[in-house]
């Protein structure tokens, strides 16, 4: 007799979202899904909206990372300007980008998966937050909370508000660097440095301790797509995409925005809102890939920062070829904030930092036209069509959790696969289950407003729909 | 002796979206006019409250929170006394409440306001709006006032009109 067991809401995530998964007679698993079960519908009603609003607009799909659909946005409407915007705005939204990037990274790896690493996959549930790291390693909940609110402030400061700040428009951003400000942020690095060296410390004692769990967390050969810069270093805000095979092998390269669709097909599937990005030349779901920090140290030969390569050198010695276990996207996760704050200060001792010429003007000068950008989660591709007035008549965003879709699933079936035994399970593997889901860090609706604390139940259900088992959290 | 950033911090939530829901920041925002000359008065208006607020906490000497509730009636203002949650508190990443804040600062940070209390008020509704309700308008006046009261009885003193 087949059975069904539902995890719903998964917990510690960006939004909500349930997973299933599917016994067959002997108590193996058969299938396993995520889903995303909220449907946002922004590429419908930005039709007939002009096209500058955009940015703002889009920038309302998320509350952790408006910044990078603020920045993709913009992009895509400077490709219909035809504008190339002045450099120090370039380097202005690189920072504020790569701000947001320190934040919603240390909100994961410290709020979210932390507890998971320092407690135990199998600890006591009612324990696995931040409380429960205060207890056990206070100096590490503090580097966190610390580099989240390094991350907001600087949000806040360049951007006005540390949420949907509106400060990057078509043509670049709406005002200058204040040097009070440059020199504000410039006094915020040294405890940044010390509370990410600490964080990386501990994670490198820990990270051995795990090796059964990326034996099993989405371990598996796949493709990976990130920006790059032309010197082979990571990118965040410009470059072009770089997709390379599970060899480590580039098979597409310097990908512009308008070419992004030429390469990148989108597939939908019955239980989920968000869509499943695959390589169109090997068709889906095989040409399914990987985006975000393991993609992005996967594929980039430099970090361009001396400390983040260093780190880079020692990453990729976990493995031959492409690290191919989405456990180490923790450890990806945390290279990434050295590299952002190390860039932070490059940007801010740029001489042309507080340059007043921020912005370019234009009016519609082509119908089409698209911008990408690294958000945290990984690649994050926006595409817009208007008409001769300027307003929208086609938009299509490809997101990173779209990106990761399939490999999300995958994961969770071999997690699945390897912790439910004889159609058992444990509040530790239904924790394990979810923490797959967690390395990689899925942004499915961080915008919408949740009230009161969320549940989380796991049943095991017969076919003809009796309940035989569950547990709820 | 600790040098406190604050005297008395006033930390609001609430989403200006959402009709009542945006009581918090509207009297926040009040409150940074209204206490504008008050150098011990800090505000800090969020759309919600997040544990990076237990820095801010760590470093005042008490604590107004303020908050839209849907526990008590229509209009309804209620102020309270609130105390530091124990760590076996339940603690959301993307949202919490004023005890566990109080908590997380004592937990991290060994310290937290020697006094708090939390003003709320009782939403009539919570729908999409940028605008208050009939009942919750109503209240406002009376909002104000135990606002004031509250942070001259923080300050354990009498506020110049």
């Amino acid at each position: 007799m087949s059975q069904t067991i539902t995890i719903d809401p998964v917990t510690r995530l960006e939004g909500h979202g349930k997973i299933t998964i599917q016994l067959d007679g002997q108590g193996k698993v058969a299938h396993a899904h995520f889903h995303v079960t909220q449907v946002r519908g922004f590429e419908r009603f930005a039709e007939g909206r002009p096209f500058y609003e955009m940015p703002s607009l889009m920038a309302r799909i998320c509350g952790i990372c408006p910044v990078s659909h603020l920045i993709a946005s913009a992009k895509a409407c400077e490709a219909i300007m035809s504008v190339r915007i002045p450099h120090t705005a370039a380097q202005l939204r690189r920072m504020l980008n790569l701000a947001q990037m320190v934040q919603s990274h240390a909100l994961s790896f410290f709020y979210l998966s932390s507890p998971d690493l320092l407690l135990g996959m199998e600890s006591d549930a009612t324990k696995r937050h931040l409380f429960g790291v205060v207890a056990a390693n206070p100096e590490l909940g503090k580097a966190g909370v610390a580099l989240r609110r390094f991350g907001q402030h600087i949000i806040e400061l360049l951007g006005k508000k540390r949420i949907h700040p509106g400060w990057v428009v078509p043509g670049g951003v709406t005002e200058p660097l204040e040097s009070a400000k440059r020199d504000e942020i410039l006094a915020l690095l040294p405890e940044a440095y010390k509370n990410i060296k600490l964080a990386l410390d501990w994670y490198k004692k820990i990270a051995d301790g795990f090796k059964a769990e990326a034996e099993v967390y989405a371990n598996f050969p796949s493709h990976f797509l990130g920006l790059v810069n032309e010197d082979d270093s990571v990118e965040f805000t410009d470059g072009a995409l770089r997709l390379i095979d599970p060899s480590g092998a580039i098979v597409e390269d310097g990908i512009t925005a308008i070419q992004f669709p030429e390469v990148i097909g989108e597939a939908v599937e019955p239980y989920s809102y968000t869509k499943f990005a695959y390589y169109k030349p090997l068709g889906y779901p095989e040409g399914s890939y990987r985006v975000g920090p393991l993609a992005r140290l996967n594929i980039a030969k430099t970090m361009g920062t001396p400390l983040a390569d260093k780190e880079l050198v020692e990453f990729k010695q976990l493995s031959a070829g492409p690290v191919q276990s989405s456990f180490y996207y923790h450890h990806a996760r945390l290279v990434d904030i050295l590299y952002g704050i190390e860039k932070i200060e490059e940007i801010l001792t740029d001489e042309k930092i507080l340059d007043t010429h921020v912005r370019a003007q234009a009016g519609v000068n082509r119908l089409e036209g698209a911008g990408q950008a690294e958000a945290p989660r990984g690649t994050l591709h926006h595409h817009y069509k208007v008409d001769d007035d300027g307003k929208i008549v086609w938009a299509n965003l490809v997101i990173a959790t779209g990106q990761n879709n399939n490999a999300m699933n995958k994961g969770v079936a071999q997690a699945a696969s390897h912790y439910i035994k004889n159609g058992k399970f444990t509040d530790g593997a239904l924790n394990r289950i979810e923490a797959v889901i967690r390395t990689f860090d899925p942004c499915l609706s961080c915008s919408t407003h949740a009230a009161g604390q969320m549940p989380l139940a796991l049943s095991l259900v017969t076919p003809d729909g009796e309940v035989i088992d569950r547990l709820i959290r | 002796m600790t040098n406190f950033k604050a005297r008395c911090l006033i930390l609001s939530c609430g989403n200006t979206l959402r009709s009542d829901d945006g009581i918090g920041p509207w009297l926040s925002e009040w409150a940074r006019e209204r206490f504008s000359h008050e150098p011990g008065v800090e505000v800090i208006t969020r759309h919600q409250w997040t544990p990076d607020l237990a820095v801010d906490l760590s470093a005042a000497e008490t604590a107004l929170f303020i908050d839209c509730a849907i526990d008590i009636g229509p209009g309804e203002i209620q102020l309270k006394e609130v105390a530091p949650a124990s760590a076996d508190a339940i603690l959301g990443s993307h949202h919490t409440d004023a005890p566990a804040l109080l908590g997380l600062a004592e937990a991290y940070y060994s310290i937290a306001p020697r006094r708090a209390l939390l003003l709320t008020i009782g939403a009539g509704s919570i729908e999409l709006g940028e605008t208050f309700s009939a009942v919750v308008q109503q209240a406002l006046p009376a909002a104000q006032t135990r606002l004031e009261e509250a942070v001259a009885s923080l300050l354990d003193r009498t506020l110049p009109r």
